[in-house]
């Protein structure tokens, strides 16, 4: 009872705390975009003050648009915020094999979650009816058909070794029995990473900055929406970004805290930011660096991480 | 160097050797492909430095030392050359799309390690992984030479299958006698002098790439 009371307060604090941070991450990520393209750039809390400006404005949608229309940012937002509960950040008491603390589910459960928030931000975009809507939706669904058999071959790379497809698990699991980070290991980081780009709608694959261009996914589908709805939909987005970074690390780099020790907690959070942080500057630098890949280039370019998340699982079983 | 470290760090080495060619298999353009073939060849010096230091055998501070004069400086800078001397455009021309390649390679890599672990009797020195990681590596580059048309793109993968052999080596039977493995750098040399002068002379001669030769065939 005191374990399982524990476990939900880690995991809501966890998520509460990924949904605060979510927006801070972005605007590192911008700030290290801008110094690098030698401009000043906005504070990293200018997301921040983006959601508030939304969040306190009025709705404009549509004529043709359905009840589902108004219905869906929240409902983007709320799958967004499950799957931030599924992810440890900074707790993750080490376990053996199987048994879990968090009884709430599993990586592939945390896929799902976001897969059900791509799909609903791609159904809302075809609902109100905008051309460019459509555009957006359908390009996205053809990337995520792309993206998610990658990130699932990740994920079973790093399972077979852990035994159990339970992040908590993964992450908690003594390092010794994870026979250190390995040969497959960097293969299903490589993979990872280019996916990381393709997750968070980053410049080979996407273009986060953009509303006028034909290239856009993401943005794309976002262009129906005004106010409240628009601020849900971007505010999930910013928590889909942080949720697949700690997803990263508690795959690659668990460092977390074993017990509620206060300085482990401290440890455990510092790390976290530590990876926030250098996956940010990933991101900013490939980001700075290249330019966006044609569209139907795309599935060359994840195709990549496709192969090398298959060699990783080979690594492992053969 | 303790053997289990050298096997570890031979591993991870091999790791990223598969990954420095499944970037030269996806490269779009041809300086990408001939630095990342530069980059595998400094892994394989590093693999024989690292092979040697644990082994203790002098030989194979010999090869890595070849390896990076000649794989890692010489050989790219002379295709860089040769491109710089052709002002090709940069773009490197399929005869199949990438995606089927890569699907191949994927292919070959489960079937070598599938095969490799049939040859229970192959004592290797140092670790696991190195030997099926060799053989892919070397089929893989004959899959780049088959799969692409320009000839410079073709050395490509023939230096790539050739890094292959020499890992293949290394790991297996702490590299091949000296002699034999200055020879094979040698042909090599020879190997890659001789096209880029073919290749150079085709194009100021009859100014069409090696792959129009095709044509030619009665």
């Amino acid at each position: 009872m005191e374990l399982a009371k524990i476990s939900w307060i880690s995991a809501l604090g966890q998520a509460a705390l990924l949904v605060m941070l979510g927006p801070l991450v972005t605007g590192v990520i911008q700030k290290i975009k801008a110094r690098l393209q030698c401009r000043q750039g906005a504070g990293v809390t200018q997301p921040y003050r983006d959601l508030v400006k939304l969040f306190r404005k009025g709705t404009v949608q549509a004529d043709t648009a359905s009840p589902f229309f108004r219905i869906a940012p929240a409902l983007v937002l709320g799958a967004t915020l499950a799957a931030a509960l599924l992810v440890p950040v900074i707790f993750a008491p080490v376990t053996s094999g199987a048994a879990t603390l968090l009884p709430l589910g599993d990586a592939l459960l945390l896929l799902g979650w976001l897969a059900l928030a791509r799909f609903l931000t791609a159904a809302a975009a075809l609902d109100a009816g905008g051309a460019f809507g459509g555009m957006g939706a359908s390009r996205e669904m053809t990337v995520a058909t792309l993206v998610e058999p990658a990130l699932i071959l990740v994920i079973f790379s790093v399972a077979v070794v852990a035994g159990t497809t339970d992040l908590g698990a993964i992450a908690g699991h003594p390092v010794a029995m994870r026979a250190s980070f390995g040969a497959s290991d960097l293969l299903a980081l490589f993979a990872m990473l280019i996916l990381l780009i393709a997750e968070t709608g980053r410049i080979p694959v996407d273009n986060p900055d953009t509303h006028l261009e034909l290239t856009m996914l993401h943005e794309g589908m976002l262009l129906e929406h005004s106010g409240p709805g628009l601020g849900c939909l971007v505010l999930a987005n910013h928590t889909k970004q942080i949720v697949l970074m700690a997803f990263v690390q508690s795959l690659f780099f668990p460092f977390k805290a074993a017990g509620m020790d206060p300085l482990a907690l401290a440890l455990g959070l510092l790390a976290f930011l530590l990876g926030a942080l250098a996956l940010s500057v990933f991101l900013a630098v490939v980001e700075s660096m290249y330019a966006k890949l044609r569209f139907f280039n795309l599935p060359q370019f994840l195709s990549v991480s496709l192969l090398s998340a298959f060699l990783a699982v080979a690594l492992r079983l053969l | 160097m303790s053997i289990a470290l050298a096997s570890y760090l031979i591993g991870i080495i091999g790791s990223l050797l598969l990954l420095t060619m499944i970037v030269i298999l996806e490269a779009g353009d041809l300086y990408r492909a001939i630095y990342t073939m530069a980059v595998q060849s400094f892994l394989i010096a590093l693999a024989g430095a690292v092979l040697g230091s644990a082994t203790g055998n002098i030989d194979l501070w010999v090869i890595a030392g070849l390896t990076l004069a000649v794989k890692v400086v010489a050989l790219p800078w002379l295709l860089l050359m040769v491109i710089h001397r052709m002002r090709i455009h940069r773009k490197i021309e399929v005869l199949m799309p990438v995606t089927v390649t890569l699907a191949i390679a994927a292919a070959i890599v489960m079937l070598t390690f599938y095969l490799s672990s049939s040859l229970g009797s192959v004592t290797q020195v140092i670790t696991g992984n190195a030997l099926p990681i060799g053989i892919s590596l070397m089929l893989i580059g004959i899959l780049v030479m088959m799969s692409r048309r320009t000839a410079l793109m073709q050395m490509v993968g023939l230096f790539a299958s050739e890094n292959g052999i020499f890992f293949t080596a290394m790991a297996v039977s702490q590299g091949m006698p000296l002699i034999i493995e200055i020879g094979v750098t040698l042909d090599v040399i020879l190997g890659a002098l001789v096209m880029g002068v073919i290749i150079l002379r085709v194009k100021s001669s009859i100014g069409s790439d090696i792959a129009d030769l095709d044509e030619l065939k009665g």
